[in-house]
């Protein structure tokens, strides 16, 4: 081979290198490449065939064209031209992708299905999530940036939003769907094993669409069943003086304003439900841990962390009063 | 010797008018079906209600063996103008009136083969898919 | 009185005979029509340059000015890519990463894409078909002052911190509630450049149809030309529907009518079918033209004709066609019923197949031939390695289950670079090497061509290849930051370090354009051997164009034709000299290309700046809701327009005949068909009328997607004055047709009585319009809206028919218009067609269609 023609080569390694890649790869806990719920396990088929379908094709267009220009650049039959038009631009593909068509279109319907088991309402804001369950007898839990699923049956969801476009995402369990003002959409997930899967906004929402995720816990359904009951308790009573100062401060603060912690005064609908704030795994929708020095550096700095979050940052908190704050919220498990 | 005429461009629309339709009708066939389809399952699903969805199906595959018979019959209509077993002619490459002619028709055989692909593919989620979900 | 005599058609022997051909010319006849070409064509010096409107001195600006757009946006993709080489940088702040991926987006789109087709296609266009310039250079000119104005404007927002931040695709609610001036700049900035795109669109079709030489017929036409025609088609029935959206979003800003507010009605999603409709045909738009250049280089490579020239064109029509059932698959993820889905996964995997038709016929091309690569082609090589992996994610994203996944990852941004860089800067940067010997008469260097091209190759697929990945890890697309816990920092420092080795190879290839030549000398006519028209320009350069316009009996004419060159520049053919000293082109038939009439083309002039101008401040002082200048701007905008029509376009000829050469005698003036002023009259009002469709089309998507559309207890439109505009409406455009017919007949004050009474009753229709709907609140809710947004629609389309029919009454009774010289009277009999098409449609939707909606 001449010197010319080592780029192709390149090339063709560079894609090899790519496929290697995809399969060391698969870690994550928001990746399509490690999928845990029977919606994404489909899908993750679909993508190996369609990549590896792909993958051929780009090197069957691509030899053919070095093979012209590079190793035959001599005069060939004009009838094989020809035949290659035909051949290559209409039998051939009208073939296989009305193959994969055919393979595909049923796939969509597993999502859309209508569930016999648990509805979950998720209701998109800027930037973070309202998530309640619907109970059997029509009432429902709230809580908010996270969300548990039972294993191994399917939960629909029933998404919406309040002021702008949102999509609701969670990789490992399946594909997405938008959150759209003024109109219901409707998505359902499968998980097939316990274990926490993080999702995110994907659909551009403004100034902090990149800091609006949330974490999605699959758990055995008898835990769940326990979890749920657990979640559809009024908040822990403040243990320890510290806790006590702290629910004092969010009082005088006035955080119940937007903030509700069931059982207490504080009945806001603006912000996420902190009934149980402390139990769960992320803080300022998928952002922070829920250590004390979490709670007090995001209540001091939410602008900072969430550029034009609606909460202001109460930075103007002596830090006593942020330790105690982040105590009592902390505490309510 | 060509005259031109008065009003030349509609005088060759008026001769070229057969090949002209079918160029149009192949393309504009897809379109219409590929229209009304969306729009009856738009309309269906939003108003209409899950009782009318076996019918809508019916509709669009009837809709659906109409629009390739007359893809069919376009195609078949052009192929003739086309006229390749003849002559072999497959470039249609010369500066000449008879080469327009076959050219125009070998472009509407075309379109007509594409838009049948395309006519019988936008049919498949109704033969596969059976619900408004 | 008599019935006027017909204007002449064109007389003598065509097709030339053989012997007529040979005839050679006379060496003080060669002198003669060289001088009085060049006084002719002759460019205006010094600071009057920039008055030039001829098609080689704009077409040149036009392109500069969006690759310079395009090295803008480039720049702000180099700094979010800084932004996103580490987890949590803080390079750039939320709100100025927002600014710089809209602006990145829009601006590649806007400003660099679409404008960077219609610069090369009125630089190349002309000389692909052997034709002195376009037919309406000065609306050229006047495409690129709007371009350059509006382009700076938007650009010119991030300096102050102002630029729009909600995306590319503005998808309200959240644009709609942005604060600032953003979305406006976005809105109005833009419609204004879609505007200048439109106009040329219409040109470029114009051109292509009616601007061939002598002999060009259909089949044996460029390939180029076959796929501007079709382009422009896509932009004349894609711009539209956007203008559309941007008309409602518009008025949803400044005057809170709510379309895309669901309390009161709306619904965002109607902007998203306006916007796709636009947005995926846009695709295609960029990437036809690209491969239309290919389509230029590949037989020159092979030395061979095009193998499949019939497949080539049946690829582009059927594209053109098929790229508008595609757009919802931007939509997969908004909820719409599975079925619905499906058809658009469907149609879009349906568009591969002539792709690739294309792509086999390029193949095929190389195969039956003798393949000599030069640099021109390697860049095609590179586009075509880069294009196939990008239409290969496509196809995977046309199956709806997998696009829910992929839908807004990076894997999205992977695949969209991959066909754009593939389907366009690649071909696009190929053709800057190819035709660069025509535009500039020098040569680019081949070492530094091969520099640029590794380095940009290279980078491209470093930058891009990885992102697939990073999208299928779970990273969403228009995110400023991202946790390190994501596992997604090595791939993102990869991509950012791709994007520099990109932006090095782009500074060699601006050094080698941009870098002195002049030690270069004359270089060869046709360094490629290639075979068609464009190559047979002069050098050093003339700016006539052509030196006579050839007769043409061959796709490769160079290739086929013996002694065409110098033929050619002996002026041996059509049009070999100018002895008013007025630039004139022929035009010829459009299926046949037989000649028809000499065309004035208009010269040199300040007019069309001055429109410019005018038409940017109607367009922008709205922006900040300053409506006062704006009104007074488009007034005197109007009036510009008037002054360059009045002038230029249209006048009754001195002379009735021109000997064209070759024994054929042409004709200066013709009306109605056969002009180019009607085709463009007639294309620009397909598009228009696109636009009303668009509106159309939200009327009843509110029917179907809301039920309270109508409101139970709404107001509807006054049934008496409704009836009162369909029936004015008509009476206006019954006049104006009684006005031509008359005219036509000689009975001229017959014919200015009815170009009297034609704007009188068009005025009242439009205030009957108003009238029909005055006491409903736009505000209130999406209905009372949407029929106020028709009614707006329908009078100012009125208004600008009663200054056209008043532009007529003035021509008849200054003698422009005369009966036998009624090109302006028919064009605008056929403009209001259209407007009488609407006056029936807004009419029925404003006080019938409500009361048979069940």
């Amino acid at each position: 081979m001449t010197r010319r023609t080592w780029p192709l080569r390149a090339w063709t390694l560079v894609a090899l290198a790519g496929v290697l890649l995809l399969s060391a790869c698969g870690e994550g806990r928001q990746s399509v490449l490690n999928p845990s719920g029977r919606d994404a396990l489909l899908l993750y088929d679909l993508a190996r065939v369609m990549f590896v379908g792909a993958l051929v094709l780009w090197l069957l267009v691509g030899g053919l064209f070095v093979y012209v220009t590079r190793i035959n650049p001599r005069e060939m039959s004009r009838r094989l031209a020809e035949g290659l038009i035909v051949g290559g631009g209409v039998l051939f593909p009208v073939v296989l992708l009305g193959g994969l068509l055919v393979y595909s279109l049923p796939l969509m319907q597993a999502p859309r299905e209508a569930d016999e088991g648990l509805r979950v309402h998720i209701t998109a804001e800027q930037w973070w999530w309202r998530v309640e369950y619907e109970l059997p007898d029509g009432g429902r839990v709230t809580s908010a940036n996270e969300l548990r699923l039972p294993v191994g049956a399917r939960t629909g969801l029933v998404l919406n939003a309040h002021r702008v476009i949102h999509a609701f995402w969670v990789p490992a369990l399946g594909g997405k769907a938008d959150m759209i003002p003024g109109r219901e959409t409707y998505l359902s997930l499968l998980p097939e094993a316990a274990g926490t899967y993080r999702g995110q906004c994907a659909e551009f929402c403004g100034a902090s669409h990149a800091l609006m995720a949330f974490e999605t816990v699959a758990m055995a359904p008898a835990d769940f069943e326990a979890w749920l009951a657990a979640e559809a308790q009024d908040a822990a009573a403040p243990q320890g003086e510290d806790a006590t100062r702290g629910a004092q401060v969010f009082a005088r603060e006035g955080c119940g304003g937007c903030h509700t912690v069931r059982g207490t005064q504080a009945v806001g609908q603006v912000g996420p439900d902190l009934t149980h704030v402390g139990s769960r795994l992320s803080l300022g929708a998928g952002i922070l841990g829920v250590e004390a020095p979490d709670f007090a550096s995001w209540i001091a700095h939410t602008e900072t962390l969430k550029p034009e979050v609606a909460m202001p940052s109460y930075d103007h908190l002596p830090p006593d009063d942020l330790t105690a704050l982040a105590a009592y919220l902390g505490g309510l498990e | 010797m060509t005259r031109i005429t008065e009003n030349e461009d509609a005088r060759e629309f008026r001769s070229e008018a057969g090949s002209l339709w079918r160029i149009t009708f192949g393309p504009l066939i897809w379109a219409v079906h590929f229209a009304a389809s969306y729009g009856a399952t738009a309309l269906i699903c939003a108003k209409g209600g899950t009782g009318f969805v076996e019918g809508l199906r019916l509709g669009i595959g009837i809709g659906t063996g109409v629009a390739l018979v007359a893809i069919a019959w376009l195609g078949w209509q052009s192929w003739r103008q086309w006229d390749l077993l003849r002559d072999r002619d497959w470039e249609n490459d010369q500066g000449t009136g008879e080469d327009r002619h076959q050219f125009l028709g070998h472009a509407a055989f075309l379109l007509a083969v594409i838009s049948f692909i395309g006519v019988s593919y936008v049919a498949l989620p109704v033969l596969l898919i059976g619900t408004c979900r | 009185m008599t019935r006027p005599a017909p204007l002449p058609v064109a007389e003598g022997t065509y097709p030339p005979t053989e012997d007529m051909l040979n005839e050679p010319v006379t060496s003080e006849e060669q002198d003669r029509g060289k001088a009085e070409l060049r006084a002719a064509w002759k460019t205006p010096q010094g600071w009057r340059y920039i008055s030039a409107v001829n098609n080689t001195e704009v077409g040149v600006w036009y392109a500069l000015t969006a690759f310079g757009f395009m090295l803008l946006a480039g720049l702000l993709a180099l700094a979010m890519r800084v932004q996103l080489a580490f987890p949590g940088n803080t390079f750039l702040d939320a709100d100025r990463f927002n600014q710089f991926f809209t602006m990145h987006g829009s601006a590649m789109m806007f400003l660099f894409a679409v404008p960077m087709f219609e610069a090369i296609s009125i630089l190349l266009l002309p000389a692909f078909l052997g034709a002195r310039d376009m037919p309406f250079p000065r609306l050229s000119a006047y495409g690129y002052w709007c371009f350059l104005i509006g382009g700076c404007f938007v650009m010119g927002s991030l300096l102050f911190d102002a630029g729009p931040k909600a995306g590319w695709f503005m998808y309200p609610p959240l644009a709609t509630k942005e604060e600032g001036v953003g979305p406006d700049i976005w809105l109005l900035g833009l419609s204004f450049i879609e505007v200048a795109s439109i106009a040329a669109a219409v040109e470029l079709i114009v051109g292509a149809l009616k601007c061939r030489p002598p002999g060009m017929r259909v089949n044996i036409m460029p390939l180029y030309a076959w796929y501007v025609t079709v382009v422009g088609g896509m932009i004349l029935f894609a711009f539209p529907p956007l203008i559309a959206g941007d008309f409602l979003f518009e008025l949803q800003r400044s005057f809170d009518w709510p379309f895309f507010d669901p309390e009161r009605g709306g619904d965002p999603i109607l902007w998203q079918h306006l916007f796709w409709i636009f947005g995926h045909p846009e695709v295609y738009i960029v990437f036809l033209p690209s491969i239309a250049i290919a389509a230029m280089i590949v037989p020159t490579v092979a030395r061979r004709p095009i193998v499949g020239y019939s497949w080539i064109v049946l690829s582009a029509v059927g594209t053109g066609f098929l790229s508008f059932g595609l757009w919802v698959h931007h939509m997969f993820t908004t909820g719409l019923p599975q079925m619905s889905l499906g058809f658009f996964s469907a149609a879009s995997e349906a568009v591969v197949i002539p792709t690739g038709i294309q792509l086999f016929a390029f193949i095929a091309t190389l195969m039956v031939g003798r393949v000599k690569m030069t640099l021109p082609m390697l860049w095609i090589a590179g586009a075509l390695a880069i294009f196939v992996a990008g239409g290969l994610t496509g196809v995977m994203l046309a199956i709806v289950p997998f696009n829910w996944q992929a839908h807004d990852t990076y894997f999205i941004v992977a695949h969209l670079h991959y066909t754009l860089f593939g389907g366009m800067v690649f071909p696009v940067i190929a053709g800057v090497y190819y035709f660069y010997p025509f535009f500039a008469k020098k040569l680019l260097s081949e070492r530094l061509g091969r520099w640029a091209f590794w380095l940009i190759f290279t980078g491209f697929n470093v930058t891009f290849l990885p992102m697939h990945l990073t999208g299928l890890m779970g990273m969403p697309r228009r995110v400023f930051t991202y946790p390190e816990s994501a596992g997604w920092g090595t791939l993102n420092l990869i991509s950012t370090l791709g994007a520099f080795v990109i932006a090095a190879g782009f500074a060699v290839f601006v050094y080698d354009m941009l870098r002195p030549k002049s030690r270069q000398g004359q270089i060869p006519r046709n360094p490629w051997g290639a075979g068609t028209l464009e190559f047979a320009h002069d050098i050093p350069e003339e700016a006539w164009g052509v030196r006579s316009v050839p007769y043409i009996t061959s796709r490769y004419p160079l290739w086929d034709q013996t002694d065409l060159v110098a033929r050619m520049d002996a002026g041996r053919y059509y049009l070999a000299d100018a002895p008013d000293h007025q630039r004139e082109t022929i035009i010829t038939s459009v299926i046949d290309a037989k000649p028809i009439y000499v065309q004035r083309v208009t010269g040199p002039a300040w007019i069309t700046i001055w429109a410019a101008i005018f038409t940017g401040g109607a367009f922008i002082f709205p922006t900040f809701h300053i409506y006062k200048p704006a009104i007074v701007c488009g007034a005197f905008a109007v009036v510009c327009v008037m002054y360059w029509l009045w002038t230029s376009t249209a006048r009754p000829p001195k002379d009735e005949m021109r000997a064209a050469g070759l024994g054929l005698r042409l004709p200066n003036y013709v009306s109605g068909p056969d002009a180019v002023g009607w085709w463009g009259m007639w294309i620009t009002m397909l598009g228009d009328a696109t636009a009303f469709a668009s509106i159309v089309f939200g009327f009843f998507f509110y029917w179907t997607a809301r039920p309270d559309f109508p409101p139970v207890d709404a107001g509807h439109a006054v049934g008496t004055w409704v009836a009162a505009a369909a029936v004015l409406g008509v009476l206006a455009w019954a006049a104006t047709l009684l006005a031509r017919e008359v005219n036509r007949r000689g009975k001229v004050m017959l014919a200015r009585l009815a170009l009297v009474i034609a704007p009188l009753s068009a005025a009242a229709a439009g205030g009957a319009a108003w009238l029909a709907v005055r006491d409903l609140d736009p505000v209130s809710h999406v209905y009372p809206a949407i029929l106020w947004a028709l009614m707006v629609w329908l009078t100012v389309h009125l208004c600008a028919g009663i200054i056209m029919q008043c532009y007529c009454l003035a021509g008849c009774i200054f003698g422009k218009v005369t009966p036998r010289h009624d090109a302006d009277l028919r064009n605008v009999t056929l403009y209001w067609h259209f407007v009488a098409l609407k006056v029936v449609v807004t009419t029925a939707l404003l006080g019938l269609v409500p009361g048979w909606l069940p």
